[in-house]
């Protein structure tokens, strides 16, 4: 006959630690068991989806943000006369703010650009060749004057930006280009320069033609001096000098 | 999958880096951004004696990353058809090469 009461078949004892303890507790293991067998088994579709036809990805909406970041590199572009690209390594903050102080006095500005909107910008521009420039971190110095010299100054002071390639007036220059274009003389110089190699050749020219007539004056010249100095004083010789002088 | 900003290369038997790419072509973007890499603040701090120079150039040539060891050991890598993790893996197995030899080194001198 079975007694009254009952002794339960498992007994929980408190020895060692509590049931909520600040350590993982080794479960029970008939609890391990349990989450074992329930574990969560992912759905696996029947047909691999490799063996569909590929699904046609959709188009990405035009954000506004990316469109108002499109217009003002467009606008960038068309404002200013000088556009320099260039590698930006990681700098500290100090001497991207000192940089930045530098350039702007020249009237340089620096701007921070993201390539995933330069690139459908520019393909769209005329600036095609800049395309391959736009690979990494990149930055923009842009500036309406072309002062090249000071900014290749305040750059070789920077050792970790790097002068890519930079496009002036509309004309892609390399990085080669752009050190020979601060060798330049300003505008005023060079056109002052050329104004006098084209007005050179004209008046040699002049002179050239001249040559002939101021030599045979100059000789008839001389002949009367002696002439008169001699005192002979013929007087046939003024009248071929007046009419050759004359052409 | 790596990324290459995590790879951590100790440039002190490193004397200098000569990195040379022509930025208009299509092959230089691993290069590049080995060069960014290299610039990273923590790699800078285990030398701050090694001098990385960039070298920009427009003759269409190949990318080129010119290592100059303090042994005299000179690298070359030709970066045209090399990954950028695959350049910086083989800077730090090297690297770290010549430092166990130059461990080994200062402790055969000093017993």
């Amino acid at each position: 006959p079975l007694s009254a009461g009952w002794l339960p078949a498992l007994q929980f004892v408190r020895r060692g630690s509590k049931a909520v303890t600040r350590h993982w507790k080794a479960m029970h293991f008939q609890r391990q068991k349990l989450m074992a067998v329930t574990e969560y088994l992912a759905p696996r579709p029947a047909v691999p989806p490799r063996c569909l036809a590929p699904r046609k990805e959709t188009l990405e909406e035009d954000d506004g943000y990316v469109r108002l970041l499109r217009r003002q590199v467009e606008e960038v572009f068309r404002d200013n006369r000088m556009i320099a690209v260039c590698q930006y390594n990681s700098m500290p903050d100090e001497d991207v703010v000192l940089m930045r102080h530098y350039l702007r006095k020249h009237n340089i500005e620096v701007k921070f650009v993201l390539n995933e909107i330069v690139r459908p910008v520019l393909s769209q521009s005329k600036y095609k060749n800049l395309l391959p420039l736009f690979v990494a971190r990149n930055i923009l110095l842009v500036s309406p004057e072309t002062k090249a010299k000071e900014m290749l100054r305040v750059l070789k002071g920077v050792p970790q930006i790097n002068l890519l390639g930079a496009c002036i007036d509309d004309t892609i220059l390399s990085r080669q280009g752009v050190e020979k274009f601060a060798k330049l003389p300003s505008l005023e110089a060079s056109q002052g320069q050329t104004a006098g190699a084209l007005a050179l050749l004209p008046s040699q020219t002049s002179s050239l033609l001249q040559r002939g007539s101021v030599h045979l004056t100059a000789l008839l010249d001389q002949h009367i001096r002696r002439l008169q100095a001699g005192e002979t004083g013929s007087p046939a010789e003024p009248a071929p000098a007046q009419s050759l002088g004359a052409p | 999958k790596k990324m290459a900003s995590k790879i951590s290369v100790v440039l002190r038997p490193v004397k200098s880096i000569v990195v040379r790419f022509c930025p208009f072509e299509s092959n230089v973007e691993s290069t590049r951004k080995f060069l960014r890499c290299i610039n990273h603040k923590k790699i800078q701090a285990t030398n701050r004696n090694c001098e990385v120079t960039a070298d920009v150039r427009h003759d269409g040539s190949e990318p080129l990353v010119d290592v100059m060891f303090a042994d005299g050991e000179r690298l070359i890598m030709k970066g045209a058809n090399l990954t950028t993790i695959e350049m910086l893996t083989a800077l730090r197995s090297r690297c770290n090469a010549k430092e166990l030899q130059e461990e080994q080194k200062s402790k055969k001198k000093s017993p």
